[in-house]
């Protein structure tokens, strides 16, 4: 009975890393480059919408689109000033630089917003409840039934609607895609914008379940998504569903058998694991055996 | 209408930073014709289409499509206006079924003419029925014949006025290469004015109305078949002075 409960604590948990993969995995897929600064612009998200909360002291209900509104538009503003510039093959280098410096830009942005070391979030408010044994915690099966809801419409429209065939022909070969008529330069913004809406939907669900936020928030969500996208495959949306409720199933069981402190040595454990064994991804393709698997994604 | 000029490209200069691969090319295409581009390696084929398509901005010159300069847009107004490039080896996208890359070769008219695409789409599969057969396929599993016919299709979803096909026979088997000529001819046949880059001239000359050859950059050559197999140039041009 105890392997269960910490299974679906893990699992519950897992839900949101796999939003955040989600996130990283779709920039990666359509214009493969690693955004370093994810992280820091859901928590400048976060910051501006507690702080508009404050000043204008609104219900949680119009505090979530805020969240969302402002997580989207600062990913936007990674992707303008940190990937637009550097959309040519050699710039794959120069635009993770960038994201690094704009990541260390946010996160100084986000600290004079958010000064102290923990802010109040606004919660839920679900109480816990049993059944026949095992304790579900009510904020966190909501989590879980939103990032699987919020899954299903992400793959629903990636892959049946148009919008979703131009996005993966743009994944496919952006040049192409170009010679269609295709505007790839707002197909890359808009896939920001997604992201920004699909981490702002996590954003919420953790720090309203932990009921605060602080300023290492952003740091948190830029390695636990990206360890959950590399866990389960480089760029496949697949994958980074499933590495993120992998990671947290064995965070929890780790943690569990050998103490709280062995969480984060699991998270980057099973990192280098996978990245020896196998670097593409479980669920991806040996990319040193087979190149052509970078155009394999999404 | 057939006969009128739907393309006419003046004193068109493009370089590569320093390297000028075009010196001052013109040439025209007539509505309804098949009109050839020949020459060597390097003389400047590609780098034409590519600036036509909107994919290089030339330095000098004009392009004139359908009576309106064109010159320097971008390719997403082209393929709108009514020009659509076949790239060489075909650029299909491989991890698209054979459906979506048509879906995406539709991409400037999805949003306006859903239900027209749908039709057009049916008509592909009628043209090419392969195609059909292999509509849930992904792209980059087909054989390299059957990859052309799709990227042929794919330019066609846009519906074009004009279209420009680069060096179709690369790559692919002498049979499958008479097979995808006979298409270009059938499609030139029901009307579709077409600009063929092709470094296979033999073949070219099966199929064109008028010819362009090019060398180094420079067109060297303009005329009907009978004028281009009259003055021997093409040998000229392929093997040097000397095979004249």
């Amino acid at each position: 009975m105890e392997y269960i409960q910490i299974s679906i604590d893990g699992i519950l948990y897992g839900s949101s890393y796999s939003l955040i993969a989600l996130g990283f995995s779709l920039v990666f897929g359509v214009m493969r480059r690693i955004n370093l600064a994810y992280g820091s612009s859901l928590l400048l998200g976060v910051a501006i919408a507690l702080w508009v909360e404050n000043e204008l002291n609104i219900s949680i209900i119009f505090f979530i689109p805020i969240v969302l509104f402002f997580c989207s538009m600062s990913n936007l503003y990674v992707e303008r000033f940190c990937f637009a510039p550097h959309n040519t093959k050699a710039g794959v280098v120069v635009s993770m630089i960038s994201s690094f410096a704009i990541w260390m830009q946010l996160d100084e942005i986000s600290s004079q917003l958010l000064p102290d070391r923990t802010h109040s979030f606004p919660s839920l408010q679900i109480s816990t409840f049993e059944v026949g044994g095992l304790f579900f915690r009510g904020d966190q099966i909501l989590n879980i039934f939103i990032a699987f809801f919020i899954s299903a419409i992400l793959f629903l429209a990636v892959y049946k609607t148009k919008y979703g065939i131009v996005l993966r022909a743009v994944a496919n070969s952006a040049d192409t895609a170009k010679l269609m008529g295709c505007n790839t330069k707002l197909v890359n913004s808009l896939t920001f914008i997604l992201a920004g809406v699909l981490g702002g939907i996590a954003a919420f669900l953790v720090l309203s379940t932990e009921s605060q936020v602080t300023p290492l928030f952003g740091f948190w969500c830029t390695v636990k998504g990206l360890v959950a996208m590399m866990i389960g495959g480089l760029g496949s949306l697949t994958g980074a569903f499933w590495g993120g409720l992998l990671l947290g199933l064995l965070e929890a069981h780790f943690s569990y058998h050998f103490g709280p402190v062995f969480r984060e040595i699991t998270t980057f454990s099973i990192l280098l694991i996978v990245l020896i064994i196998r670097p593409g991804g479980l669920m991806g393709v040996n990319i040193y055996k087979d190149l052509k698997s970078r155009d394999e994604r999404i | 209408m057939a006969g009128e000029k739907i393309l006419e490209v003046e004193g068109l200069e493009t370089s590569y930073d320093m390297i000028k691969a075009l010196k001052g090319v013109s040439i025209s295409a007539l509505s309804g014709k098949l009109t050839c581009i020949l020459g060597p390696n390097g003389a400047g084929k590609s780098t034409l289409l590519f600036t036509l398509a909107g994919i290089l901005n030339s330095d000098q010159g004009k392009v004139i499509f359908a009576g309106e300069d064109i010159t320097n847009q971008k390719t997403s107004d082209l393929v709108e206006k009514g020009l659509a490039l076949v790239p060489e080896n075909r650029l299909i996208f491989p991890h698209l079924t054979v459906k979506e890359n048509l879906l995406a070769g539709a991409y400037a008219r999805l949003a306006k003419e859903r239900e027209k695409v749908e039709q057009d789409i049916s008509a592909m599969y009628a043209r090419f029925p392969v195609l059909k057969e292999r509509s849930s396929q992904l792209g980059g599993t087909m054989s390299g014949g059957e990859q052309q016919m799709l990227a042929v299709a794919r330019a066609l979803m846009s519906k074009p006025k004009l279209l420009l096909m680069d060096e179709p026979s690369v790559g692919l088997a002498p049979m499958i290469v008479d097979e995808i000529f006979s298409i270009i001819k059938q499609l030139n046949a029901e009307g579709i004015s077409i600009v063929l880059v092709e470094q296979n001239a033999s073949k070219a000359l099966e199929i064109g109305d008028y010819f362009y050859l090019l060398d180094q950059g420079k067109q060297i050559f303009g005329g009907s078949r009978e004028a281009i197999l009259k003055e021997n140039i093409i040998k000229k041009a392929y093997l040097g002075e000397s095979a004249g």
